[in-house]
């Protein structure tokens, strides 16, 4: 899941980067509301992570001018104003989840997943596909009760791919969703990955379409 | 204590008092003055009736009769000196050789005299001056006696009337007493008597300004909490890290971070204090002749490791003593934080000056750099408090409180400086010039 956070302070900017990553998050990291927007209109992320007190353009700003573009991305405010009324103010403008600093990596990690949860359509937080089991908070997946190891652009790409089970994603959506602006992404670097998982959990689970994309079949489908 | 009511009291009665003894005193000479006109006019008839009257030698004195003071003593001679009537023989007063009124002094007190000569006999009528005198005091007495008598009933007429005209103080004091420390609201100066009315007015300034105090402090620890969690955050965040990680070098690097958090909170917190020190209202220090120049070179020298770490070309160009008048503690502040903003705000290989000299009129302190420089946009932003502009991201990046510039503005402003920003060297990077007032003997 690819996340832009929006963030003036360096130190906070850098650790929730690194922490989030290790959660098996894709970051990318704006330091002004300005930057935040043109991030925001090459609609690459699922979630934007918005800090109120941005430099060029504040955070409300953005979040208003977004919600007027008809941009419906979950929008979580992480952010050290904690009265009330800012809270209120700041759910009213449109955001989704509002985290008050400082907060724990854990949590604002839960949140990052349960507002993904709820854009896909989901309650339950185990995604379960046929004979597989995918926890993206434990970053586990099962098969048949059997913990599978994945690396973690595998996992990242399969859940991405069981998040919407039929739809088509292409390998340009895909790479958005794996790499962040400052990684290096190779030219094959999808196909390779899809490789190793349907190596690990059989041919049948993604399907690709020639010339469009791939998709995780639907599970009564792909059940043998 | 003193008590108003009871000075007026004490004042309008006494005042009265005596009023009331001047008056006994003027109707006491009036009446005198009455008295005598008509008492000389009783002598004269008395004298004028007794004239002509055969009188043939002295009847025997009969003194077992008592005088009275107040009788008139009628003396009659003939023209070689020999007594021919005395009413009183044992009272016996000089003959007088004048005619008319006299006032003599005999052994019996003083006496009212009138002598007359006609058929060849002397005819002299004397009085008692103290027969006028208590005279007049009666009638001066009767004439004081009500003014008296009303004395008491107007002495709890004035006691009343002081009461309520002082109502409206007592109210305002129990509209003070009521408060908390936390109603700061005016006092309404609605029905107040003229008399009041400007204390309380003077109050309402005082509780306006104290609010606004109030209120700018408030302000400014809310302000203080709020930006004190962010450099926390990072910390609590970087901890987070540390505890993450799952080998000894990611864990050393976290730890590494941590350790820039904690010194960069820490910095905040000394940066709050030293603003909060040179918060107005905060008890004037000692004054005194500091040279600038001297400050100056030990401030570079305290940061010259901080320059080297990054590879920056700091020096001073402060040589000869310049003095001003100020306070060395928050003058050391200023000059900290000015080279140190440069210092920390200007990348690695550049260079900051530092340059104290005295000019015509004025003493003048620069700070240059070779940095970045502030946007022009920023200009006018950047003293206020917690104001930071656009942030680098590049590691390393400097992480000021936003209170630099605001502390220095503040000391500046209680030295009577003024601070000015401009270029900085060549043309690029900040400049921040001071411009303090140059003493005298200097």
């Amino acid at each position: 899941m690819r996340i832009l956070f929006a963030e003036d302070d360096p130190m906070i900017g850098a650790s929730v980067r690194r922490g989030l990553t290790q959660d098996g998050f894709t970051v990318d990291w704006v330091a002004d509301g300005r930057a935040a927007e043109l991030a925001l209109a090459e609609r690459v992320h699922d979630v934007l992570l918005l800090d109120l007190g941005l430099p060029r353009k504040a955070g409300l700003d953005v979040l208003t001018a977004m919600r007027r573009r008809g941009d419906t991305r979950p929008v979580l405010i992480v952010t050290a104003r904690d009265a009330v009324s800012d809270r209120v103010a700041g759910l009213d403008a449109g955001a989704d989840d509002y985290l008050v600093k400082p907060f724990a990596l854990d949590e604002l990690a839960a949140r990052l997943r349960a507002l993904l949860r709820r854009n896909a359509g989901r309650a339950e937080p185990v995604i379960v596909h046929g004979a597989l089991e995918l926890d993206p908070a434990a970053r586990e997946l099962r098969c048949n009760g059997t913990p599978v190891a994945l690396s973690a652009r595998e996992f990242a790409l399969l859940e991405a791919l069981l998040a919407r089970p039929g739809a088509i994603l292409s390998r340009a959506q895909l790479e958005e969703k794996l790499y962040g602006w400052s990684d290096a992404v190779e030219s094959n670097a999808v196909e390779v990955h899809i490789h190793a998982l349907r190596r690990k959990l059989g041919a049948d689970l993604i399907r690709n379409v020639r010339g469009v994309g791939w998709m995780a079949a639907k599970p009564a489908a792909s059940a043998p | 204590m003193r008590s108003i009511r009871r000075q007026l009291l004490v004042w309008l009665l006494g005042g009265m008092l005596l009023a009331i003894a001047a008056a006994a005193v003027g109707t006491y000479l009036r009446a005198r003055e009455d008295a005598s006109a008509l008492f000389d006019y009783q002598l004269q008839e008395m004298a004028g009736s007794l004239t002509g009257a055969p009188f043939a030698g002295v009847p025997p004195a009969s003194s077992n009769v008592a005088p009275r003071s107040d009788t008139l003593v009628v003396q009659i001679w003939d023209r070689n000196g020999v007594a021919l009537f005395m009413s009183q023989p044992h009272r016996v007063l000089p003959q007088y050789a004048q005619l008319g009124f006299n006032t003599i002094s005999a052994d019996s007190g003083q006496w009212r005299v009138f002598s007359t000569l006609a058929g060849g006999q002397v005819v002299q009528v004397a009085q008692p001056m103290s027969a006028r005198r208590e005279l007049a005091a009666s009638l001066a007495l009767h004439a004081i006696l009500p003014l008296l008598a009303v004395m008491p009933f107007l002495g709890v007429l004035i006691w009343f009337t002081i009461a309520r005209g002082l109502a409206p103080i007592d109210r305002v004091a129990a509209d003070v007493a009521r408060r908390s420390s936390a109603q700061l609201e005016p006092l309404s100066e609605t029905d107040l008597p003229r008399e009041v009315q400007p204390l309380v007015h003077a109050l309402n300034g005082l509780l306006l300004r104290l609010s606004e105090a109030l209120a700018a402090q408030r302000a400014f620890i809310a302000d203080a909490a709020h930006e004190l969690r962010t450099p926390l955050t990072a910390v609590h965040l970087q901890a987070q890290l540390a505890e993450r990680a799952t080998d000894d070098a990611e864990r050393n690097a976290a730890l590494a971070e941590l350790k820039g958090g904690l010194e960069r909170a820490t910095r905040l917190s000394e940066q709050l204090l030293a603003l909060a020190r040179e918060e107005p209202g905060v008890p004037e220090r000692a004054n005194a002749d500091v040279d600038l120049a001297a400050l100056a070179r030990r401030v570079v020298a305290e940061l010259a490791p901080l320059a080297a770490a990054k590879d920056i070309d700091l020096g001073a160009d402060a040589s000869s003593p310049v003095l001003v008048r100020g306070d060395a503690a928050a003058l050391t502040t200023l000059l900290t934080n000015l080279v140190d903003n440069a210092v920390r705000y200007t990348p690695t290989r550049g260079r900051v000056d530092v340059e104290v000299r005295g000019d015509d009129g004025s003493v003048i302190l620069a700070v240059r750099d070779d940095g970045p420089g502030i946007a022009p946009a920023d200009t006018a932003r950047v003293f206020d408090r917690f104001y930071r502009g656009a942030v680098s991201q590049a590691p390393g990046a400097a992480h000021g409180s936003g209170l630099g510039l605001a502390i220095v503005r503040r000391i500046a402003e209680r030295h009577g400086a003024e601070v000015d920003l401009n270029s900085g060297l060549d043309g690029r990077g900040l400049g921040v010039r001071v411009r303090f007032p140059r003493l005298p003997q200097s």
